[in-house]
């Protein structure tokens, strides 16, 4: 019974929270540019008033186009209920795996390519083949930072990572800090954040995620939208509970699930902060200069493999 | 007058002082020679080319090459008359310059500029009939022609990888309408060539059939963020026109006027470039201080644009004792608050990193196609209507031109700044001594305008140079505006300033030079 609860509770957890995280990234964004900002909960109306949406496709579309929002969004649901949340030992054999997770997500951004060249627009194309360019670059430097944590940990499962790094003594992991460094630089570049991509921005030229999706409307964009936040809700789990693992739940004991709830909820807020405040602090890149971040990010996980 | 610039005009043709330019007639087939003479070998600065149907009163098409003479602060304009043909020699070839300007004749008046290299109409598009010439005196402005289906001929690059984007007329933001049209090879842009005209209204058209007051609204609403700028200049030309002096005290009213709409403008501007490169802070800041000048233009006119405070003869309002004290202390603050959010910027690494080596126009491409304000500026051409010809208080106020020397984005970003410092100081100066009581703002008493007369008219606006051009007919009434805004020139270096940047840094290169899309389609 209590299982089934927390089942319920893991499955659900990235797409019921994960529009609340961009919401409250907005909200902090607001507050340090002296703004007053909309409230934490708008990204969920907005993706309630896309669903009640009609629908425009264009005619030159193919299945891809209606089929890409479906896959994508169905694939972070199942990355999202395989990722350790709150708890270590919710873990499966078949999904929960570092390459799995990796890959699935790769997936996602390729149909998500696919769907943008698919109707023909010249804004589609250059989007897919900016989002490529920077995928290709940052699968690297996110493999290696996973690989950094799992190495050290004997697994490649990402629960029994959490298990075994939090118990692991403070002063062997170095590594994993240097990893989380490479981690966090393929967290923006992946969700398409500052110094890579601009996700409020108008200006349609500049645009990388938001020039694929540039067709889409209505119910197929909520899910696109909806996805979007699943993926960094994603990746902000994965930061959270495979570098700095404490607190996180490693049996069902009221207690100790409480205290992991409380434990994440301020760690995704420091997340939320920190990607507030690289927003806010500095301009955007060029996009000529994008693949040397990319690749600092991918140096910072070697050296971190070196350390251990 | 026509003493001083005697030796300009060749000396087989007489000239004649009209308003406040000296004309002479050329035949058709010398005119090149004229005029390429005053050009390069006077070095005199071409203002505008521009023709008139004058075929009711004279039985020919007129076509005037306005030339400023800095020195004598004198304009030169000779003209060609044609009568019984369409045709006329194009400057284009050896005169860059001339090159749209010829377009635009060809479109609205139907006279074709023979050796003209680029055939394609100007502002009107192919659904507009190729054979209506709105600007001819026979055309009915308020018929609508029938829809006609031409075609209209990009550039077109071809090799292996090369693609096009068309991008607008309808964008993403909420900006005026205008399509630009990229050859792009992978990220990087080998060419770029921007379409107006979406915005057309038939303003020269409207200036001929509306009256006096109207016209001066129009004026206002030519491009709306220069509205004082633009009614100041068309004011200008009538009270020129109508032999009325302006008011003195209004004169240094317009100064403090005409520089609170560069501020506004500016601070939107620097805020605005900061913005697109995801510098948000100084984006969020740059609309913070244009508001708060905008809410100042209320207080002190009712109207946060400056509309409808030019009319002939001075200024609708004025600004009381109590309100001087107040605006020189409000504005100290704004300035402070400003000059913090540039040192914040200055110590953005990645902010400079985007603005410096962007969009360059070099000296050369800005000297040929005649840009002007901040754009010229930027690349080293200290041209300001301001201190070349000043008009309103200027001549007793104090200006140093602002230039930059990289002809970059960063480059256009300071010349801003070096403005709104400049036009501070203007403000201060110019209210510290604004003279006499407050009734005397307006010049009174009627007054009619010359006959068969050409004005020219000039005031730099925060974008650049504004000219108009302004001519009567034989009874005194205005039979021909035609208006220059500096967005008009300076939209054809952007098809030089966009090549060899890469396609993400376009916004940004265009938004550092910030054109108006209204001005130019008129």
């Amino acid at each position: 019974m209590t299982l089934g609860i927390l089942w319920t509770m893991q499955i659900l957890c990235i797409p019921a929270l994960s529009p609340l995280i961009i919401g409250v990234i907005r909200k902090i964004k607001a507050v340090l540019q002296n703004r007053k900002g909309a409230s934490v909960l708008q990204p969920y109306r907005d993706i309630w008033k896309l669903l009640h949406k009609d629908e425009v496709i264009s005619a030159d579309a193919s299945w891809i186009f209606r089929f890409a929002p479906l896959a994508i969004f169905a694939i972070t649901l199942v990355v999202g209920a395989s990722v350790p949340v709150f708890a270590s030992f919710m873990a499966n054999g078949f999904t929960s795996d570092i390459l799995v997770i990796v890959y699935l997500m790769a997936a996602a951004t390729f149909f998500v390519a696919l769907a943008g060249m698919d109707t023909g627009s010249a804004f589609g194309g250059f989007g897919s083949s900016r989002e490529v360019t920077v995928a290709a670059l940052a699968e690297g430097g996110l493999l290696f930072s996973l690989l950094t944590v799992a190495l050290m940990s004997g697994t490649s499962n990402v629960f029994r990572v959490a298990e075994t790094i939090a118990s692991a003594e403070l002063t062997s992991m170095l590594p994993a800090f240097f990893a989380f460094a490479g981690f966090f630089i393929v967290l923006l570049a992946e969700n398409k954040r500052f110094p890579f991509d601009n996700p409020s921005t108008h200006l349609e030229l500049t645009m990388i995620h938001e020039a694929m999706i540039l067709e889409y409307s209505g119910k197929r964009l909520a899910l696109i939208e909806w996805a979007s936040a699943n993926k960094l809700m994603i990746f902000i789990a994965l930061g959270a509970n495979l570098f700095f693992p404490w607190g996180i739940a490693h049996d069902a004991s009221m207690v100790a699930l409480a205290g992991a709830l409380v434990a994440f909820a301020i760690k995704a807020l420091a997340f939320c902060a920190s990607i507030a405040v690289v927003e806010s602090v500095i301009a955007k890149l060029r996009f000529f200069r994008l693949p040397d971040v990319l690749f600092v990010s991918f140096i910072l996980s070697v050296i971190a493999i070196g350390l251990i | 007058m026509l003493e001083n610039i005697r030796h300009y005009i060749p000396e087989k043709f007489t000239a004649r002082m009209s308003g406040n330019t000296a004309l002479f007639e050329v035949p058709a087939d010398e005119i090149v020679d004229v005029v390429t003479k005053l050009y390069a070998v006077h070095s005199l600065s071409l203002k505008m080319i521009t023709a008139a149907d004058e075929r009711n009163e004279h039985g020919c098409f007129k076509i005037f090459y306005v030339f400023f003479a800095p020195e004598e602060r004198a304009f030169i304009v000779p003209f060609i008359a044609l009568r019984n043909r369409e045709e006329f020699p194009s400057c284009a070839p050896v005169i860059h310059k001339a090159w749209n300007y010829e377009r635009k004749i060809k479109t609205f008046f139907g006279l074709t500029p023979v050796g003209h290299p680029d055939p394609r109409p100007l502002i009107l598009h192919e659904n507009w009939p190729a054979d209506v010439f709105p600007l001819r005196k026979d055309f009915n402005g308020k018929e609508r022609p029938p829809r006609a289906h031409g075609r209209y001929d990009f550039q077109r690059v071809e090799g292996e990888g090369v693609y096009e984007i068309p991008v607008g007329p309808i964008h993403a933001g909420i900006i005026e309408p205008g399509h630009f049209r990229f050859n792009v090879a992978g990220e990087e842009i080998l060419s770029l060539e921007p379409r107006l005209g979406f915005v057309h209204k038939g303003t020269e058209k409207l200036f001929e059939t509306l009256p006096l007051e109207k016209k001066i609204r129009l004026s206002g609403k030519i491009s709306g963020d220069s509205s004082f700028s633009h009614s100041l200049a068309f004011c200008q030309a009538i009270e020129r026109l109508g032999g009325v002096k302006a008011a003195e005290r209004s004169k240094y009213l317009r100064v403090v006027y005409a520089e609170l709409e560069r501020l506004a403008n500016h601070f939107g501007d620097i805020g605005a470039i900061m913005l697109d490169t995801g510098f948000n802070f100084g984006g969020a800041n740059g609309g913070r201080l244009r508001e708060m000048v905008m809410q100042i233009n209320e207080r002190l006119t009712g109207s946060r644009f400056l509309r409808m405070v030019n009319v002939i003869g001075g200024v609708s309002r004025d600004i009381t004792k109590e309100e001087k004290g107040k605006l020189i202390e409000e504005l100290r603050r704004i300035i402070n608050d400003f000059s913090q959010v540039i040192d914040v910027a200055e110590n953005s690494a990645s902010l400079l990193n985007r603005l410096k080596d962007t969009g360059v126009v070099s000296h050369e491409v800005a000297r040929d196609h005649g840009a002007t304000g901040v754009a010229a500026k930027a690349a080293g051409i200290a041209h300001d209507v301001r201190a070349d010809h000043p008009y309103a208080a200027y001549p007793h106020c104090d200006l140093a031109v602002a230039t930059g020397k990289e002809g970059d984005v960063n480059a256009r970003f300071y010349v801003r700044i070096k403005e709104v410092y400049s036009s501070y100081k203007l403000i201060k100066e110019a209210l510290e001594k604004l003279p006499g009581g407050s009734d005397t703002v307006t010049a009174g008493g009627g007054f009619s305008l010359e006959k068969n007369a050409v004005v020219v008219s000039m005031v730099e606006g925060w974008r650049g140079e504004i000219v108009y051009v302004v001519m009567t007919d034989g009874q005194g009434d205005i039979s021909r505006v035609d208006v220059r805004d500096p967005s008009f020139l300076n939209w054809s270096l952007i098809e030089h300033a966009g090549p060899g940047n890469i396609v993400p840094d376009f916004p940004l290169i265009n938004k550092s030079f910030n054109l108006s899309y209204s001005g130019n389609d008129l």
